[in-house]
């Protein structure tokens, strides 16, 4: 069936409450009133007010308390209103939930989700990309997906490992990209990425909503006989390494594109990655397309000059072509 | 005779039943009504301030200086309402064993046998010690730096915190923490503290609300100090468990330093168990340094935790009676507020009780009860000293739960699931935050 994004990620959170008693949901204004977004709108007349939890604005105390039912055997389903809003609560997950496994063996099932990203105009505290503060912490799982298919099997995925998965839904996406998404039970690996256009010419590497921009991109360059391959990364920690390897090495050369702020990024580890793995085989150099080194800004002019734009990726990929 | 007279209740208690469902109206006769209990015998007034001091060139200072009854007298220590013989003497063996494991901590770091340094609860054994024996064995707690003593009374070895601080292979966290950071999910229901304040009480409250889907109303116990609870995660998480009616019972260890900083410019109000009025919760007053006391509000909290009645805060006020950690030697504590607290030392303060009041141990059982601990404590020793240490590859592995290496499954039971008939969202294109 065709779904909407944000309504393939209802559907996964629904399906696993349906099937496992031990997973429940907790945020602010996601019961009566079904979430910000409403993505989980519905859920409370179900599941019934105890599995759908409408907790005070106090983000630690969510991620901690979703931390402590988990320690009891509990998957918590965690919303943050906005990713933005996860700065709030960036002790609990870095210092007590990253780390309890390798510490001291305790096992932290939890899902903390919530819409992430730009291109809607919300200012610079409702479009960030935290992404990287979380990368950066050994003992997570980061997910960011692009389509229905996967943003419902990676949610799915992630109420079901036993790690503490950080589940980053891309709000552009929400209501904007529709999808086919079968009726069946499935999940998408953690870990693995996927290659949305497959292209002889150049690599992009990427995820999410930018995931969207470089198939436009895509077709763009198609017409000047440029071809673009297109991986998409879907989970940003653990990277997969492989997929990104195998890219380099068909393609030989490489666009890392990401929303977030370029100093510090994802294409940076990305790039060192290559390095490693492939330095052999690139025949241009790695090119990055990223957010500036600003807050994004509100007024859209601004918030349009910050963020990657369509035509950046074509005007990258026709000069690297000419290496 | 008018109007009938509704039984008036000890605290304000939230705005939910023992149900969790909303009353339906405020009971307005509950309005203002509030008291904080106050096990105390005595009620010391002693304040410290920043003074200027000269020195004998004439050149200034600031110090810190007390002010108040320094003198005086030691009060008795308050029989308990629930404590027998039998279950005093344990507490008593209890708090030797912490004291005793802290002195042998404190030759090893001495021996060069530490990896860092030691911090220390002394003075505060007994709230340590009888605030874990009052909980029961399903029910959970986590200490924090100064609690060496509850892991104990939970059935850890002295060896466990011993084996910590020497970053041994055998030490619960294989060498990967130390102090007092470990915990066990399985048996002992003891989350790991981390050093940051305040972040264990939702993290507590969380386990409460997990047992509680799995129809068990367990008790959360666990502690921060005057210093600690500056934090604004302690709020939150206090703020959660009273909104959400779960069991924690939280330790606010009043011992008047926090490093350095004396609690007068932690916060401006007279007791921090007024701040339960705020919670909506019940607030009470203990002695820190008196076992009986501090076992009895303990008690009263993890029955009403069992009964599903909600969260308790819980001040004892005492000492901290070391620096910091055993680096720092506290020369900004004045000497008059030490040597007052030092009378209050909760083990002597019990020995007596139990040896000369009580005479539920006479002199001779109460040697050989210290001898006992002291043998114990040395074949602790024994087996922390001669644990290895971790191979350097050992760092490696366990970032991630994977093959298989926990089974995660409901702890107490699959949570019942209610459903009801909603079929879907009712709104799906309803406006939204940003589009």
């Amino acid at each position: 069936m065709q779904l909407t994004y944000l309504e393939a990620i209802r559907q996964g959170i629904w399906e696993e409450m349906d099937r496992d008693p031990s997973v429940f949901c907790l945020g602010e204004d996601i019961g009566i009133y079904g979430g910000a977004f409403k993505v989980t709108d519905g859920l409370i007349d179900r599941f019934g007010p105890e599995r759908v939890i409408d907790t005070p604005i106090a983000e630690s105390a969510i991620v901690g308390a979703a931390f402590g039912a988990s320690l009891t055997g509990m998957r918590p389903v965690a919303e943050f209103q906005f990713m933005d809003f996860i700065g709030c609560a960036f002790n609990q997950i870095s210092n007590m939930v990253a780390k309890t496994h390798y510490l001291w063996g305790a096992p932290a099932p939890l899902v903390l989700r919530g819409p992430s990203g730009g291109y809607v105009h919300g200012g610079p505290f409702h479009s960030q990309n935290p992404e990287m503060w979380f990368v950066h912490n050994p003992g997570l799982k980061v997910i960011c997906p692009a389509t229905p298919y996967d943003a419902k099997g990676l949610i799915k995925a992630a109420i079901r490992d036993n790690n503490p998965c950080i589940f980053f839904e891309h709000k552009y996406l929400y209501r904007r990209i529709k999808g086919e998404v079968p009726a069946e039970d499935y999940v998408v690996p953690i870990g693995k990425a996927t290659i949305a256009r497959e292209g002889r010419d150049i690599s992009v590497i990427t995820y999410a909503a930018m995931v969207h921009s470089a198939l436009e991109a895509g077709e763009v360059l198609s017409q000047e006989g440029i071809d673009l391959e297109i991986l998409d990364l879907r989970t940003v920690s653990p990277l997969d390494r492989e997929a990104i390897t195998q890219t380099v090495k068909k393609t030989n050369k490489v666009i890392i594109l990401h929303e977030h702020s370029r100093t510090g990024g994802l294409a940076g580890e990305i790039a060192a990655i290559i390095n490693e793995e492939a330095f052999d085989d690139l025949d241009g150099p790695i090119v990055r397309i990223a957010g500036l080194d600003s807050a994004i800004p509100f007024s859209p002019p601004q918030e349009e000059h910050y963020l990657p734009k369509v035509s950046d990726v074509v005007r990258e990929a026709r000069h690297l072509k000419g290496y | 005779m008018g109007a009938k007279k509704t039984k008036s209740k000890q605290s304000s208690n939230g705005n939910r039943s023992r149900n969790g469902a909303f009353r339906s109206k405020l009971n307005t006769t509950d309005r203002r009504a509030y008291s904080i209990p106050d096990l105390r015998l005595e009620h010391p007034d002693l304040t410290v301030r920043q003074a200027i001091e000269k020195d004998k060139d004439g050149a200034e200072h600031v110090r810190y200086e007390v002010e108040g009854n320094l003198n005086a007298p030691v009060p008795p220590i308050r029989d308990s309402k629930y404590l027998d013989k039998k279950q005093c003497i344990e507490i008593y063996r209890y708090m030797l064993l912490n004291r005793k494991m802290e002195v042998a901590l404190e030759n090893l770091y001495k021996q060069g046998k530490v990896v860092g340094g030691v911090y220390f609860g002394l003075g505060q054994e007994a709230c340590s010690c009888a605030s874990a024996y009052a909980l029961d064995q399903d029910d959970w707690f986590a200490p924090m730096i100064r609690n060496q003593g509850s892991p104990l009374v939970r059935g850890f070895r002295a060896s466990d915190t011993m084996m910590q601080y020497m970053a041994k292979a055998d030490s619960p966290t294989r060498g990967r923490d130390g102090t007092s950071h470990f915990g066990d999910i399985e048996k002992r229901n003891m989350v790991s503290p981390i050093s940051m304040l305040g972040d264990l009480i939702p993290v507590l409250s969380g386990v409460a609300l997990g047992a509680r889907l799995q129809g068990r109303n367990l008790a959360v116990m666990t502690y921060i100090g005057d210093g600690g609870q500056s934090t604004g995660v302690t709020y939150e998480g206090i703020n959660f468990a009273a909104v959400q009616n779960l069991g924690l019972v939280l330790f606010i260890e009043s011992n008047l330093w926090a490093y350095s900083t004396p609690s007068e410019m932690q916060y401006r109000c007279k007791d921090l168990a007024e701040r339960a009025i705020g919670y909506g919760i019940p607030g009470v007053i203990v002695d820190g340094t008196d076992a009986c006391q501090v076992y009895d509000a303990a008690r009263d909290a993890v029955e009403r935790a069992h009964r599903g009645e909600g969260p308790t805060l819980i001040e004892a006020k005492m000492m901290r009676m070391k620096g910091h950690a055993i680096h720092d030697a506290a020369a900004y504590v004045p000497k008059p507020m030490l040597d007052f607290w030092k009378k209050r030392d909760p083990i002597a303060r019990f020995e007596n009780y139990l040896v000369k009041e009580k005479k539920w141990l006479i002199p001779k059982e109460n040697a050989e009860l210290i001898a006992e601990v002291e043998r114990i404590i040395e074949e602790e020793r024994e087996i922390a000293v001669t644990s290895p240490m971790p191979t350097p590859e050992s760092a490696e592995g366990g970032v991630f739960c994977e093959d298989g290496c926990h089974e995660i499954k409901p702890k107490y039971g699959v949570p019942k699931v209610k459903r009801g008939t909603g079929s879907g969202p009712k709104q799906t294109e309803a406006a939204v935050h940003l589009r």
